[in-house]
């Protein structure tokens, strides 16, 4: 059951993989990359790493794709086509992708892997929860705290340069 | 567990999805005029294409929710580990809520929240 699960989900993924990049027109690629990030996302889901899942979801699916629109949306000549690939490109990109792939393939394929003998407990919410607030086990709350400085630092940083272009653009 | 249920639900998702457009497409009235090809067959009406350049401005709300979203996801696990830890979880996210706070202060003082 979970096989077939899979391989619908991972038809989708390559599926809507490929018509992202190969689509001419750019509000379409975008809805396509929504709907890879989507189906990985229930690949996630699937492999039972329900935090990575709605990690996935949430940032990806919801932020990422969207940032990425409000970028088409920018951009002045979003209604048209793109220009078709050129040879050179077509080339250029199947020998770069080919060579990922090849490099891909040689690492795993070259791995012997055998299933482990002890019991694997799948990181749950809770179990991530207690990590990230546990004052005394080795917690992580240092770096937790420490993450929301990350986040107001980057906060004031997107401030201060998008009102300094938005001011020269008026 | 809970695989073949999530089987069910997706093919009964595309099944409902699919059935209803079909449906409508197979007995739907067809009439043909200009005004059906409007984005609103009634109200104002539209001046130019909806693909227009936006301004930079409401690039920076998008940045925003993106650095609150991530904020979201760290409250996830700590709604569900809580309990175990009680007042010093709590005191702990009250910490890094304030210290974001401070952000969204430093965005409203800089007029970052206006809407222009």
């Amino acid at each position: 059951m979970k096989a077939i699960l899979f391989y619908i989900f991972s038809v989708l993924i390559l599926a809507c993989g490929i018509f992202t990049v190969t689509s001419r027109k750019i509000y379409r690629a975008a809805i396509f990359l929504l709907l890879t990030v989507v189906s990985v996302a229930a690949l996630y889901f699937l492999m039972e790493y329900t935090f990575l899942g709605v990690v996935q979801l949430v940032i990806y699916a919801g932020g990422i794709v969207v940032l990425i629109l409000f970028a088409v949306l920018l951009t002045h000549d979003s209604g048209s086509l793109l220009p078709p690939l050129g040879v050179k490109r077509t080339v250029a990109t199947f020998a770069l992708t080919g060579t990922g792939l090849t490099v891909f393939l040689y690492t795993i394929l070259g791995r012997k892997v055998e299933p482990g003998s002890g019991e694997f407990n799948e990181p749950s919410v809770k179990m991530i929860g207690g990590q990230l607030l546990d004052l005394y086990n080795f917690g992580f709350v240092l770096p937790f705290e420490a993450i929301s400085i990350l986040l107001l630092a980057a906060m004031v940083g997107c401030i201060v340069l998008a009102m300094k272009f938005s001011k020269t653009m008026n | 567990m809970g695989t073949e249920s999530l089987l069910v639900l997706f093919f009964a998702g595309l099944f409902f999805a699919g059935a209803a457009l079909i449906v409508s497409a197979l007995i739907h009235p067809t009439s043909k005029n200009p005004q059906k090809k409007e984005p609103y067959e009634c109200g104002i009406q539209t001046i130019g294409t909806s693909k227009i350049q936006f301004k930079i401005g409401y690039y920076l709300f998008a940045l925003i929710f993106l650095l609150f979203d991530v904020e979201l996801i760290f409250l996830y696990p700590w709604a569900v580990a809580i309990k175990d830890f009680g007042v010093i979880a709590f005191i702990e996210m009250f910490i890094f809520l304030v210290i974001l706070l401070l952000g969204l202060v430093y965005a409203w003082k800089k007029g970052a929240l206006k809407w222009v």
